[in-house]
């Protein structure tokens, strides 16, 4: 299935990058203000105010993890490698540290704005496929309440078929989740039996 | 004593879009006349002449010909997108620079090229915002499959989707491919509002002689009802297509019978179309931006950009595109007929400027 590619609104947006002054750095600043980005440069670490910016560029060659004022994880915001030395210790660094998308040095007069899409896109994709495996996780926590919701509707004298198929109706009129309606027809049971019971 | 400096023509001269190159190439040439019989200029310009003959794969050594064999530091040339990415690498290389003075599909600044002629921001927005009003929000794309046709129509879908309007089919064909008889069967059955035709060449002749045929035969599509609308049409291809040209409207920052808006025009004006226009502009702003002074020919093209005069030639040294004046044109008798002319605005090839809105050009009287 092909995505159609949402376009970011660079204009205005703020790109930090992470490198020693060099050419390299007026390469890639003059790219992203053609673009219509401003640009901020910091060296040796970045300061805490930067993770509101929208993009952040990283030389890997030096880099290491103090550098960086969040915990150890994913960057706040896409992130695109400068990649100069291919050396293995240094992709493994960067694989571990999680990049959105590569540009390799030097810079020449092209190749930031197919990074910036690329970074967007990706960084996005991830924090939806991250969501996405929590919501599972949480279903998947859920699964053994709706095991107990079935085997109530079944003690009821119900097949497990239609026991399955009344809680997805309940789901359906309380307009919940299937495994919010078998958590709460579970909660019911308990409430029930604890009024029986007192 | 003038100071001569030679400068690199890259323009093909056969092939599908040699009316183009033609057109291009008379432009440098008229510009490299009129700089040569001013007296303001301290400097003459001396063509150094290669012809690609429609042969993407030789532009590249071409441009390296012209810039390790002769002094030319400065190539006016390249017609298609296509050819003007495969020069880039040997200007990087030999430090050379390309004036490249044809409409184009944006989302490139390269510090090696000056962009003189206009960008989407500059042709087909404004043309689009015409058709809407005029004609309708449902559309039809069509194009010779490459990179302008594929990146103007992905734009124009967008444009028309967010203006709450749709596309009703999109079709491509090969470059030099004759074979339009199934896209002008589509347009006939979906009876679009407007086509939006990328179509380069041969293919465009013929696709414009069945749309003609189609709005005799049938009532939906007369005159002025469905235009077919271009972003690069211009009076240089007219004559091919005869009448069956009218009823086009295009865009561009110039038509015959125009007020002179781009540099140079106010000294002449006896131009054929947009495309030796914008070819002349850029031979009279480079001789403005070495005028004067000596030595600046090899100077790197972000420091000549990077001169007060520049800004004043209209090019932006951020993104090294011009200002440029917009006008919508019909076809009408083999000539065109400008409908509307808009202020010049300043070329946005990424599109981020935010909504520049062009204003209608008014006229001081005096």
């Amino acid at each position: 299935m092909s995505r159609r590619l949402r376009i970011p609104d660079l204009g205005g947006a703020v790109a930090v990058i992470l490198h020693r002054p060099h050419p390299t750095v007026a390469a890639l600043a003059r790219q992203l203000e053609a673009i219509g980005l401003r640009t901020l440069c910091h060296w040796p670490d970045l300061p805490p105010a930067v993770q509101s910016a929208d993009y952040l560029f990283i030389d890997v060659d030096p880099a290491h993890e103090d550098q960086f004022p969040w915990l150890p994880g994913p960057a706040p915001m896409p992130t695109i490698a400068l990649i100069g030395s291919e050396a293995p210790g240094r992709i493994e660094w960067l694989m571990n540290f999680g990049a959105d998308a590569q540009i390799l040095k030097p810079v020449g007069t092209a190749g930031v704005y197919s990074a910036l899409l690329i970074a967007r896109a990706t960084f996005d994709a991830r924090a939806e496929m991250s969501d996405q495996i929590d919501s599972l996780r949480r279903r998947l926590s859920q699964r053994q309440v709706v095991v107990r919701a079935v085997a109530l509707l079944a003690a009821r004298g119900k097949s497990e078929d239609a026991a399955y198929d009344q809680l997805r109706q309940m789901a359906m009129a309380w307009r919940i989740s299937f495994e919010e309606a078998a958590d709460r027809l579970v909660e019911n049971a308990a409430t029930d039996k604890e009024a029986d019971n007192g | 004593m003038a100071r001569k400096i030679e400068i690199g023509v890259l323009f093909s001269r056969s092939g599908p879009y040699r009316l183009m190159g033609e057109a291009s190439r008379s432009g440098v040439l008229k510009g490299v006349a009129q700089v040569n019989e001013h007296n303001r200029f301290d400097l003459s310009f001396h063509p150094v002449e290669r012809d690609p003959a429609g042969d993407v794969d030789a532009y590249a050594p071409l441009s390296e010909d012209i810039l390790s064999t002769s002094g030319a530091r400065h190539i006016i040339g390249c017609t298609t997108s296509w050819s003007r990415k495969e020069v880039i690498p040997t200007l990087e290389r030999l430090n050379g620079a390309l004036w490249y003075p044809v409409p184009y599909e944006g989302f490139e600044a390269s510090d090696r090229i000056v962009y003189t002629h206009a960008c989407p921001n500059q042709h087909l927005l404004p043309l689009l915002d015409h058709a809407f009003r005029s004609h309708g929000k449902r559309g039809y794309l069509t194009g010779s499959n490459y990179i302008w046709g594929w990146e103007m129509n992905r734009l124009a879908r967008e444009v028309t989707v967010s203006a709450g309007g749709e596309i009703l089919g999109e079709r491509y064909l090969p470059l030099g491919s004759t074979d339009v008889s199934r896209i002008v069967a589509e347009i006939a059955a979906l009876r679009p509002d407007f086509v939006l035709n990328q179509l380069i060449g041969p293919s465009q002749y013929e696709f414009i002689a069945a749309m003609s045929q189609l709005r005799r035969r049938d009532p939906h599509f007369a005159s002025p009802r469905c235009p077919i609308l271009s972003c690069n049409l211009t009076e240089c291809e007219l004559p091919v297509m005869g009448a069956s040209a009218d009823g086009i409207v295009a865009a561009g920052p110039w038509f015959q019978g125009m007020p002179a808006l781009l540099a140079g025009q106010e000294q002449k004006q006896d131009f054929g179309s947009s495309f030796e226009a914008a070819a002349f502009a850029s031979v009279i702003m480079l001789a403005e931006l070495l005028t004067h002074r000596p030595g600046a020919e090899k100077l790197p093209l972000a420091q000549l950009l990077a001169l007060p005069v520049a800004r004043k030639l209209g090019i932006s040294a951020r993104t090294h595109h011009t200002r440029l004046p917009i006008a919508i044109a019909r076809v009408e008798n083999g000539g065109f007929n400008v409908l509307n002319i808009l202020e010049p605005i300043e070329g946005d090839p990424y599109l981020t400027a935010g909504p520049d809105v062009p204003r209608p050009v008014l006229r001081v009287v005096t």
